[in-house]
Formats: structure tokens, sequence, C-alpha cells
């Protein structure tokens, strides 16, 4: 038998190492609106931040912003901000959405 | 510029660790579990191991040939076996003088159903385990198929509303009560709609864990399966909190004490009309409903007056 | 030459052997459940461990899926293991079985056999072994009191070893030998310690450490599941050698030999041939030599490791004989056969012509007896003559 498989585990058993492969989804395809903030109304309470499933707001000093490389569009950062400070918008308004 | 009036809020001081997991995970817009595994780690530290299983949470916190989602150390295993593995690894963490929380990490399928011995045993055993249930009430994973979680009258894919049945005929298995009966070192219910709460009780949790068993509860409520609308998810977290429907309460060492008491209470019907899977339910379901939040809710209450010091 | 010192000899049952074994290898984390006739040696070792004379963590948990479960997670971290149990014990541990040989977790086990449930019955059997011959575990038969001791021992020399990393499965003949008590010569610990030195000289293998960033069961995605299962496919033919190479590196350091994966007793000039394993092989053995006296040849192959299944030494023993008779302690579903018969035959072009007769016997603590295999061996002469013979007999049905 001839194998020509070339192993993708070094070890024995399966096991996986992150020093070798972090896995990442592509999760801001996933999204059909995205999170637009009014810095204007923004207090910077972190709420934004706190609730956001992916954890995809940056902390930017004074205000956050939204990751759009991993947000998934849920909207529950628009809803749970206080202040009003965050719409959702259509993807289709943007010019990269 | 920060000034006065910009004060982050005092969750962020509960935080002893950075991000674990990678930005983009396979778990659902709006997903409250996906929020739970991305904050306990952050109080916890990274001196955490994750023991997972199959269920919602399994395609994140188990890797996929040598690549991971995360930066943790977690062991993979079947429902049966998560606080036994468990077990294994914090005796000889211990044994060892190696620091370390081992977290058993499930749903409430395999807490409550499939892998409720082994977590009985676990926690009669006083094992120094974090045991933490995200409860969906069902199991999600696979569909959204009835679990012993699942509340009374509720529809899921298993206890679908038809012609003749109309949803579970009974109600949820009441597990954070059958947990508080093991005694255990320490245990609590949390949910995400009031994360300061949740953080102080993993920071208990974390202590407590040094010396005992450890159960968290964590009502996880699934946009997908219940029907909610993704933004809204935190709100019916809150919701379910404000109408007495999931009680925030801790015991160390069995005594329980609300960590958080509702003025006045809001009726079951606030809760269930911010999703789907109760939408048919008539006046006496609903009525049935409100008697198994009441009949809950005076049971924790007198336990916790008898405690009362 | 035998170096080790010689070890005090004491009269005790299989099971307080077992207890003993598991004792002189020092395991860190010992779980198990009782369980008919296994009990006893979850007893002795919490006994052990409450005097102080082990140094492990003792978890008596709820049930047998917990007792695999909790010793395969302190495997993980890094722990030397042992666990023991029985029958629908064993049964129950079943997805965690595979996990741990999945996992490549060195842990060992005795097992003493029982017949599994669906006809319930509290006697002795090799049913539960083969029930679970296809979890990826290596199973080892063993005949005699002081042969569970000695094995136990080799055993952790053979799952430790960085060529191997499988979990093994001693097993022994309930109630047969979990109750009798026989004179074994128990080792100095010392000396145990240096028999498994070697271990401690290898590259650590793979722990769960807490803080860093490797995980214990990946999900095996496609190239991944195949080379996994690849792996544990060609460590299960290295234990193979590795069994006959311990066996040699025990006797001569404490002067017991057992013959690796099989042993052969008059063999060489032998045409018929009993393959047999367990505590009935002894019994085997007195045929052998009375039937002898009379001028039959018949020799003994007494089968000790079962998976991985012992092909190449089987064929050299088996091949040119005139005739096979295969003594089952448990059925197959499926196959008339018994299981290990089933399995030989698989090795029949290889061995050559000689007629396979299986034998069922032994089932649910009936005694596998001298008249029982005299006749066996009458049988085995007449279809090594080229006469008619029958190919499946259940024994104790035509009594």
């Amino acid at each position: 038998m001839v194998i020509k498989h070339k192993n993708i585990f070094p070890t024995e058993s399966p096991w996986s190492n992150t020093d070798k492969l972090l896995l990442c989804l592509d999760t801001g395809s996933w999204r059909t609106e995205r999170p637009v903030l009014d810095r204007e109304k923004c207090n910077y309470c972190g709420l934004c931040a706190l609730y956001c499933p992916p954890q995809c707001m940056r902390d930017k000093g004074d205000y956050y912003e939204v990751d759009l490389a991993y947000c998934k569009g849920c909207g529950i950062c628009a809803t749970e901000c206080p202040r009003k400070a965050i719409s959702m918008v259509p993807e289709g308004e943007f010019a990269d959405g | 510029m920060v000034d006065a009036t910009k004060k982050r809020n005092r969750v962020f001081d509960y935080f002893i660790e950075e991000e674990q997991f990678a930005g983009g995970v396979a778990w659902c817009a709006g997903c409250p579990l996906e929020l739970t595994a991305r904050f306990v780690p952050k109080v916890l530290g990274k001196k955490m191991i994750f023991v997972g299983t199959p269920g919602c949470a399994a395609p994140v916190l188990h890797g996929q040939n040598i690549g991971a989602w995360h930066h943790l150390a977690y062991m993979a295993s079947v429902m049966t076996g998560v606080p036994s593995k468990a077990t294994g690894l914090s005796r000889y963490y211990h044994k060892t003088g190696q620091e370390a929380t081992v977290v058993c990490f499930t749903g409430d399928g395999c807490a409550t159903d499939v892998g409720f011995q082994p977590l009985s045993g676990a926690a009669e055993r006083n094992e120094r385990i974090i045991y933490i249930a995200y409860d969906n009430e069902g199991y999600m994973n696979t569909g959204n198929q009835r679990s012993s979680a699942t509340p009374l009258g509720a529809a899921t894919t298993t206890t679908p509303v038809g012609k003749i049945k109309r949803g579970k005929p009974t109600p949820a298995k009441n597990m954070p009560m059958v947990m508080l009966m093991h005694k255990p070192r320490y245990m609590a219910t949390a949910t995400l709609s009031h994360l300061e709460d949740f953080a102080k009780k993993l920071t208990k949790a974390k202590e407590a864990a040094k010396e005992g068993f450890v159960y968290l509860h964590v009502f996880a409520p699934c946009p997908v399966g219940w029907r909610i609308d993704s933004n809204r998810v935190i709100e019916v977290c809150r919701t379910a909190v404000r109408t007495n429907y999931f009680p925030l309460w801790e015991a160390e060492n069995g005594k329980p004490r609300f960590t958080l008491e509702v003025a006045s209470p809001k009726p079951v019907g606030e809760f269930t009309k911010l999703m789907r899977k109760f939408s048919h339910l008539d006046e006496n379901g609903m009525k049935d409903l409100q008697r198994t939040v009441d009949e809950r809710f005076a049971l924790i209450k007198g336990l916790c007056e008898v405690y009362k010091e | 030459m035998v170096s080790a010192q010689k070890g005090q000899v004491r009269v005790i049952t299989g099971n307080a052997v077992g207890a003993y074994g598991a004792l002189l290898c020092r395991p860190e984390v010992v779980a198990a459940y009782p369980i008919t006739p296994q009990s006893e040696i979850a007893e002795q070792i919490a006994q052990f461990v409450n005097n102080g004379e082990l140094d492990a963590e003792y978890v008596e948990v709820e049930g047998e899926n917990s007792a695999m479960n909790v010793v395969l997670g302190a495997s993980v971290a890094g722990a030397r293991v042992f666990t023991a149990t029985s029958s629908y014990g064993l049964v129950f541990m079943y997805d965690a079985l595979q996990e741990t040989s999945g996992y490549r977790a060195p842990v060992v086990m005795v097992n003493a056999n029982r017949e599994t449930p669906g006809i319930h019955a509290v006697s002795s059997g090799q049913q539960d072994m083969v029930s679970t011959r296809d979890t990826g575990w290596v199973q080892i038969i063993v005949e005699n009191d002081q042969e569970i001791l000695d094995q136990i021992i080799m055993s952790y020399r053979l799952a430790e070893d960085n060529n191997i990393l499988l979990p093994v499965m001693v097993n022994y003949d309930g109630f047969y030998l979990s109750y009798l008590a026989e004179a074994v010569e128990i080792p100095l610990i010392e000396d145990v310690d240096a028999f498994l030195a070697p271990l401690k000289k290898q590259t650590p293998r793979q722990k769960l450490v807490p803080g860093v960033n490797i995980g214990c069961g990946t999900h095996g995605i496609e190239m991944g599941y195949v080379e996994a299962r690849y792996k544990h496919c060609q460590a299960m033919e290295r234990v193979k050698p590795k069994v006959d190479e311990i066996d040699k590196a025990f006797g001569d350091y404490f002067g017991r030999y057992y013959g690796g994966q099989i042993e052969e007793y008059r063999t060489d000039d032998a045409d018929i041939i009993i393959l047999a394993s367990g505590s009935a092989t002894g019994t085997v053995r007195t045929v052998v030599d009375s039937k002898r006296e009379k001028g039959i040849k018949v020799g003994l192959v007494k089968l000790r490791l079962f998976r991985p299944f012992p092909a190449e030494r089987l064929i050299e023993a088996l091949q040119g004989k005139k005739a096979i008779g295969v003594i089952d302690r448990s059925v197959g579903f499926g196959w008339k056969y018994g299981p290990i018969c089933t399995e030989l035959r698989a090795l029949s072009r290889e061995i050559g012509t000689a007629p396979i007769l299986s034998y069922i016997d032994g089932l649910a603590n009936l005694d596998i007896t001298i008249p029982h295999i005299e006749r066996v061996v009458d049988e085995l002469d007449t279809a090594a003559k080229g006469k008619p013979y029958q190919e499946v007999t259940w024994i104790p049905m035509e009594e």
C-alpha cells in the first residue's frame, strides 16, 4: 500500500491546536441589515458591545464601531441601545453591501 | 473624548481575559448561546477547560481536524459523559496541583435528559467542577425537538400543534430546583439580559468550584426554534425575568436567595407574545402556563424565606 | 535469568488479585462501580486508598458509563488510570469505550467476564467481551489468578507505550476466577516500578493542560477521520509483536512467561489442535496429556490476545494441522459458529485444508468438563482422518 496522504495530525490521537489553525467563518456575509451608529447620540455606555452575540463592537475610546467582517446583522445592538443611537439599515443601501 | 457622562458599564470590570473565540463562528444571528460562550471565559480566565457535547455548542466548542474556533483547552464528549470526564480532569489537576477551572457546557437536553445521571452523580460527589446548562428549552441543534426542559404547551417539532394534540402536555422539569436539592457548593440561575448579575455569579462560581460542585442554569432563548425576531432575544431574556418565568436566584450550600426581586411581575403573556412557540395557546392554555409560573415562583420564594437570615 | 526479587505468596481470589495488580502499578485516578462478579475489586481498591496504601483519587461513580468517562478524562489530563467492570457494566460503557480508544487514552481495565443482558444471567461467559470487540480496545484473556496480576502489569507497559497508546481490557472468567482463591506471587512494588520504568523515558504523550490552546476530541472531517482511523488500526497491528515483546521482557524479569499473543502447548508434533481461552484451558491441558498417553497427537493453542486477532501467530501454529476444534464461551449472532471460530475461519486459506469444528460450551456457568473436551478430541481425531464430522456443536444441548 502506497500512502499518498500527508498527515493532518502530528500526534496519534486527533487533537486540535490553534497555533496551527484558528478556524473562522465569513459571518459578515450572512447579514441583510447593518448597524449604523449616530455618534452624536452615543454615550459610550458599552451595552451594544456587551450584548453583541459575536462580540464584534470594537472599542474606539469614546464610541463603538461594528466590525462588519463578523457582524451577522441580528440587530440586538440597535434594540438594546438606551439612546437609540444605532439603526439597522438594509445592506442594499451600501455600495459595499 | 470621554467625558463624565460617558461612563462605561460596570460589567467590563469583571473581564479578566481577552476574547477567546474567532470573530466568525457558526452560531445563528442573535444567539444568546454565542454571547454566553464568549462571556464565560472573559470572566473565568484562560485556565478554564471546556468540556462540551453535541448540541448547539459543539460545532464551535469542538474543533475540526487540526483547527479550532477558540484558544481554550477543551475536551469533547458524547452527551452521557460530560460531568464524568470533567470529574476525571478535575481530580487529576487537583491531585497534581494544577490550577484549572473545569467547565461543563451543555444544553438543557444533555443536562435534564440524557446526561442527567452523571450530572446528578457529580453534584452528589461534590466534584470541583462548574456545570453550565444553557437552557433553550429543547433540542434546538437537531431541529427544535422537545426536551424535558420544554415548557407546558410549547410547540416543538416533536410536540407539534395538531388537530387533537397541541404542544407539550407536561410542564418543564424544574431543573434549578432539582439541582438545589443536591445542595451544591454554589448554584445560580442567570440570563443574558442581566449581565452584571451573570458576571458576579461566574466570579463566585470560580471560587466555589475550588471547594465543590457548581451549577449554573442560564436561560438562553433560541431565536430560530422559538421563532423570535433575532434583535429581540435580550428583550425575551429580560421579560422572562420580569414575568417571573425565569427568576434570578443563587444558592450557597443549598441556601437560596433572590439576586433580583421583581417588584410587580407582569403576566406571562408579556413573555409569550414575543415568540411564536406559544402562539397557538388559548385562554385556558395561557392560564395553565401562568399557574406553572406562579407555582414555581411560590416554591423558590418559600425556600428563600426559609433560609432568610 | 530472573532479576526480580521473590515476591510474597498469598492465597487470594482473582478479584483481590485484580486489585493488587492495580495497586502495584500505582494508578493516580481510579473509578469503579460495583457489579457481580467484579465488586470486590472496587471494594479492595477503595480500602487501599483509605488505608493510605495507594495514593490515588478514587471516584465512586454512579454508573459504569461514568466510570469509563472519569478514567478517560483523567487519562487525557495525563494520569495513569484503572477501572474494572463486568457484563452489563461493560456494555453500559459502550460509547465511552469507543471514545477512550478513539482518543487513544491508555486506560487499563479489568473485565470479569459474564453473560450480557437479554437473557438475564448472573453467570460466567465471554459474551461481554465479544459484544465489545469492535470498540477499538486491546482485549486480552487470561487463564488463572497469577496471570491476572501479571497481565495487568504487562498491560500498562503495552497501553502507555508511545507506539501503542491504546486502552487495554484484561478479561478473566467471572465466578470461575473472580471468586477462586489460588496461591499467587505478589511482586515487590519496587520491581514493578522497575519493569514499568521504560515508560517514563519516553517523550511525554499529548496531555490536556489548562491554559494551553489545544483540544481533545476534535471532529474528524473527511481525511482527518480517515487518518485517525488508519492510525488506530496501524497501532492495533503494532500491538501484536509488542505483546510478545513485553511477555518476553516480563518473563526475563519476573520468571513467568505466558507466550504473548497465544500460548502453545504440545503443538509441535500435534495433528489436531484445540483452540480455547480463559480458565477452561487448564482443563484442556489435562485432556491433552491424557489423550497423548493414548497416542492421539493433540495440542492446545490458548488464545490470549482476542483484539487485535493474532492472525500471524495462529497461522504459524495451525498451518498443516489435520483438524482444529474451537471452543467458544459465547455465541455469534448471525453466524452458526462461535465468535472465535468465525474469526479463525477468516484465516482458513492460510491455515490449509484442516476441518475447523466449532464448539459452544461453558455458557451461563456451565462447566467445560473433561468429558466435554475428550469428546472434542475424539471428534477432531475422526475429522482428521477424513471422516464426516459435525461442523457446529452446542455441547450442553447434546447432553
